[in-house]
């Protein structure tokens, strides 16, 4: 069965800002993707003039608007082709948003519907390592990203995009225990986070083990034989509960993107080196993954459907009207 | 496939404001447009000089009812059109996906499966339109676009309208008769069965890459598609007879389309399931590439040699200047990360009034403005195209401008950050700069292919002077890569390929020298062979040095060699292998002076001009060399930053902290008055070293890879294929 490539939500035609909302990225039931926890609700929305169509985020209802924002606000510093820093967000005083330019985009939950089942191992390998430099740019930032889930990481044509930075932060304030909050999805959410914990860089590594161990099982808390054997490792290691115990991201990257050579150890000095290897940048090596073939072809065409739908969605409640 | 709109180009038709063209053929032209609830279609019309003719007209309407008839399922919907306008126009769907032509062209012969299943949509298309009574005359892969839902049946008819001058146009893949029934190549009657022979050819190009009577001239083609038996060879066994019988002469031995619906029909599930990886990967590029079209309109031709005031945008097209509209798309696409109020100043700056139709929400009430980055840069800016878009061509840093290609190229003021202009450029290996201008190659959209030029950006306005063609007298060009510019020569690399395939293994390159004021070519040289399945370009680097133009070419084993040749000859003075070098290393500017050509890749060594000889070498492993004053910086594998005299080669000094060890050989290092700095990748930190103490005395955290010196405003220039970023340069 496909996905729906977007819904129709009450909030349909309501403004965010100064856009109007076309429909909603995940479900129109408030459960978050596919019934996966997502920790904002996501509208694709378009200005008045129809020429800027964008990606809006709003918090859940109840939650803290000042902490969303502030964590918005964050986003923007972060660097990187597959992250999502927010281009515009709400003023003070006013409403709760924040946007980005839309392009077509599947959450990982919807992913998983529209392939029918967990993605191939080449889908998961290639997500890891976007995902995981991602987060390594960020940590070289001082920005733990605090917000990796599945219903977080939006897949793309030519690659994944981190959204959701900052929703554990967000969620509540560190000292607080977290479980159960609305919006975090339990399996991905470190355990010393849960417990109150504040956000470091180890805690995302959790939550990328878990969510990449979504993409191959579609559980975040799998049996340890539904994982694919060439990840079973490396992906039970960071879902160790001491984050002492989590692999390095390097040791991550190097099982999720092997180098062609036998990868020879060059983290001198005992730099925690993000890369093994000068003569590759820890970009390149997720951009070799993501071939044009990364994505299963339903997903490709669940994208091309969904970015058709898109553009012949028009404006609620507009005069026929040129020109006004 | 999608190009910006033409200075002669309306502003809307009807209610739908034009965004960008997406093709023209000999009838009409058809738009990218948008309507003004928001949606975004494509706006069919005819061209305004055949606007008056009633014959065209007539025609056209047909076509509009046509593509009504057939409806979404196996067409583009209509949504709306207007018969009677002065100029008519039909606005239909977008369709996103490649023509069958073009999937087949990129992604070779479809497997037996997709041909089944192409097969029964289309019957099930012609079924719909024969049972309205409606016959199609023209199917041919350009008019079947293929999408993740199935194939869609598009331009009704029109190509016959043109009728005889068409048909006489040989060889172009628009009016071929190469998919034309016998009886319609004949003058007879094609009613629905001709549509039958002509689904039945197009499934041949489909299952082997070639229709079935081949290619040629028009009256050889109709000679065979009347009088002689289809070429059947590379279809699959079990499709032969089915589209045997399809492709008989006498059209009342081919089946129906239900019959020929159920010898195709195979399996069931979703079309997107049996298409090959590639031509996913083309509809794929294609949702996505869509949302990255900016409104923007080319300016009207300049006159060679006119000088005083740029051209003003010509009546009728609207009251906004090409400046303004390259800003307001500039801008948007900043937009998308947050580069900060810097171009929509611009506006401001640039006077006259704002484009209200095309503005970005600006900051007011509930838009907040911009946050200043924390960052160790003096400004940073997030440019480029999409997500994943990486410029083969490096960024130029000249006297306070950097100019960053991507899927544009932004002049971006040194100093402050400020994007000055931003211009379209075609995706080519190379821009190249005569301290002047910058020179770049641009693309034109002109039915049956796309022509390009060499453009002339002037660096201070970003304004493009006259463009020289580049095909050659026949008129093929395939491809281009920009090798340099000196004295008003540039230096090219060009495919000009005669009737070869994508696919075909091995591409006749040449090099060629243009001079930029007469266009003329002063030399055409043939270039060793390239490897067809390599996306690698050629050269890995070129530079004019002295009097040779040198380049790095990657050779089809995968082997480098070095190549000089005589500027005024194009005749190869030296050529010479580089041994133990990686193609992928060998991605850098070149260094040289007047005498020698400095290669920093595994061995350091400096090739004399004249010869090819080395005067010096040095053993290690070395990244690119940067030059200045005599003296070549270079990092040294294992001990960092190093100083050598460029002349003998002769040890001057080597950085003498441990920070050394962590230098990268990927990327060139910078040199000041006080310091010079390299990148470690693997802390992500540039470097300062002290030029009198050798260690390192200060450090910036970027992401950059590559690095640049602007001495005008004192800056290192940083950048990636998203952005720019400026550090101080002492």
């Amino acid at each position: 069965m496909a996905a729906l490539p977007i819904s129709a939500h009450p909030d349909t035609g309501r403004g965010k800002g100064p856009y109007t909302v076309l429909g909603t990225l995940d479900g129109e039931d408030e459960s978050g993707a596919c019934g996966i926890p997502v920790p904002e609700r996501r509208f694709i929305a378009r200005s008045a003039d129809g020429h800027h169509t964008m990606l809006v985020s709003v918090p859940l209802p109840g939650t803290d608007t000042d902490r969303f924002l502030a964590e918005a606000t964050a986003s923007r510093h972060l660097l990187g082709p597959w992250a999502s820093p927010a281009a515009e967000l709400a003023a003070d005083g006013t409403d709760s948003w924040h946007a980005r330019p839309y392009l077509p985009a599947l959450s990982l939950p919807a992913a998983l519907r529209a392939h029918n089942g967990p993605l191939p191992e080449r889908t998961v390998r290639a997500l890891g390592a976007a995902l995981l430099v991602t987060l390594v740019v960020g940590h070289g930032q001082g920005l733990a990203h605090a917000g990796v889930s599945p219903g977080a990481v939006l897949l793309g044509v030519r690659g994944p995009r981190l959204t959701c930075f900052g929703a554990v932060r967000a969620a509540a304030e560190d000292g607080t225990p977290r479980s159960g909050l609305p919006g975090l999805e339990s399996g991905s959410l470190p355990p010393e986070q849960a417990d109150g914990g504040r956000p470091r860089p180890l805690g995302d590594l959790y939550a990328l083990g878990a969510t990449l161990a979504y993409a191959a099982t579609g559980h975040t808390v799998p049996e340890r034989r539904e994982i694919p054997p060439s990840l079973r490792d490396i992906l039970t290691r960071c879902l160790a509960r001491d984050p002492a115990n989590r692999p390095a991201p390097a040791e991550l990257l190097d099982v999720l993107s092997p180098l062609p050579d036998t990868g020879g150890s060059a983290a001198a000095d005992g730099i925690p080196a993000a890369e093994p290897s000068d003569a590759v940048s820890v970009q390149e090596r997720a951009a070799v993954l993501l071939t044009s073939d990364w994505l299963p072809g339903s997903l490709v065409a669940a994208l091309a459907r969904q970015s058709a739908r898109v553009l012949t969605t028009s404006l609620p409640n507009r005069p026929a009207d040129p020109r006004g | 496939m999608l190009s910006p709109l033409h200075h002669d180009d309306p502003e809307a038709f009807g209610p739908y404001q034009l965004i960008a063209r997406l093709g023209s053929g000999g009838m009409g032209t058809v738009y990218m447009a948008r309507s003004p609830d928001g949606r975004t279609l494509a706006l069919k019309t005819l061209h305004a000089r055949i606007a008056h003719d009633a014959d065209f007209r007539t025609r056209f309407r047909l076509e509009a009812d046509a593509a009504r008839v057939i409806g979404g399922e196996h067409g583009a919907r209509v949504f709306d059109a207007d018969p009677r306008a002065e100029t008519p126009w039909f606005a239909a769907e977008y369709l996103i996906g490649p023509q069958l032509g073009e999937a087949v062209e990129v992604a070779g012969p479809l497997p037996e499966a997709s041909v089944r299943r192409l097969g029964t949509a289309l019957c099930a298309a012609l079924g719909q339109l024969h049972h309205s009574d409606v016959v199609h005359r023209d199917l041919k892969p350009s008019n079947i676009v293929i999408t993740a839902e199935g194939p869609k049946v598009i331009d009704f008819g029109i190509a016959r309208a043109l009728g005889d001058d068409r048909l006489t146009r040989a060889g172009s893949q628009i009016g071929t008769p190469a998919f034309m029934s016998p009886e319609q190549a004949g003058g007879l009657h094609h009613g629905w069965a001709g549509d039958v022979f002509g689904l039945a050819a197009v499934l041949v190009f489909a299952a082997t890459g070639h229709g079935p009577f081949g290619d040629g001239q028009a009256a050889e083609l109709i000679y065979r598609v009347r009088y002689t038996a289809p070429d059947l060879d590379g279809v699959p066994d079990a499709l032969v007879p089915v589209l045997a019988r399809a492709l008989a002469k006498d059209p009342a031995e081919r089946p129906t389309t239900a019959e020929l619906r159920d010898q195709l029909h195979e399996g069931g599930g979703e079309f997107a399931d049996d298409l090959p990886g590639a031509v996913l990967q083309q509809i794929g590029a294609r949702a996505e590439d869509i949302w990255h079209v900016q409104h923007e309109r080319l300016p009207a031709p300049v006159m060679e040699g006119a000088t005083g005031p740029p051209p003003q945008a010509p009546p009728g097209t609207g009251k906004l200047s090409r400046r303004q509209l390259l800003f307001a798309g500039g801008a948007s696409i900043l937009g998308l990360a947050g580069a900060g109020g810097g171009a929509w100043a611009l506006f401001v700056r640039g006077g006259g009034p704002a484009p209200a139709p095309y503005h970005k929400p600006t900051p007011g009430p509930s838009v907040s403005p911009l946050p200043k980055k924390k960052l160790d840069s003096l400004w940073q800016v997030q440019l480029g195209g999409p997500l994943g878009y990486e410029s083969p061509a490096s960024p130029i840093v000249i006297d306070g401008l950097a100019i960053l290609p991507s899927r544009r190229a932004y002049g971006v003021d040194t100093a402050s950050g400020t994007v000055r202009w931003t211009t379209r450029i075609a995706r080519s290996w190379h821009l190249a700069s005569d301290g002047k201008h910058v020179l770049h190659v641009v693309n034109h959209e002109q039915p049956p292919g796309v022509t390009r030029g060499l453009a002339r950006l002037d660096l201070a306005s970003g304004k493009d002077r006259k463009e020289i063609d580049l095909r050659d007298p026949s008129g093929k060009l395939f491809s281009v890569q920009l090798l340099g510019v000196s004295d008003g020569i540039a230096y090219l690399a060009v495919l000009r390929r005669h009737k070869t395939k994508l696919y075909e293994r091995e591409m006749p390159w040449h090099v060629t020298a243009l001079n930029l004021d007469s266009g003329d070519e002063r030399w055409y040289e043939p270039i060793p062979f390239h490897p067809a399945e390599s996306d690698d370009l050629h050269f890995l680097a070129a530079k004019v040095a002295g009097n040779r133009l040198v380049a790095l070419q990657h050779m089809n084993d995968d082997t480098v060699r070095v190549n000089a040749r005589d500027l005024r000859t194009g005749k190869t003075v030296w050529d010479q292998p580089l041994k133990g070098v990686e193609p992928d290393q060998a991605r850098h500017p070149l260094t040289s002076d007047d005498k020698h050509l400095y290669l920093g890749v595994g061995r350091l060594r400096a090739l004399r001009l004249s010869d090819g000889k080395p005067s010096w070498e040095r053993s290690g492993r070395y990244g690119p060399p940067a030059l200045k004053d005599g003296k070549l910086y270079v990092v040294e594998e294992g001990s960092g930053l190093r100083c050598v005299a460029a002349d003998n080669g002769k040890h001057r000094w080597t950085q003498r902290d441990s920070y050394g060890s962590r230098a990268a050989l990927t990327s060139r290092p910078v040199v000041g008055t006080k310091y010079a700095y390299a990148k470690s990748t693997a802390d992500g930190v540039l470097r300062a070293v002290s030029l009198t103490s050798h260690t390192t005395h200060h450090q910036y955290r970027t992401t950059g890879t590559r690095f640049f010196a602007d001495e005008r405003n004192k800056v290192i220039i940083a950048s990636d294929d998203h952005f720019l970023a400026a550090f101080p340069l002492r």
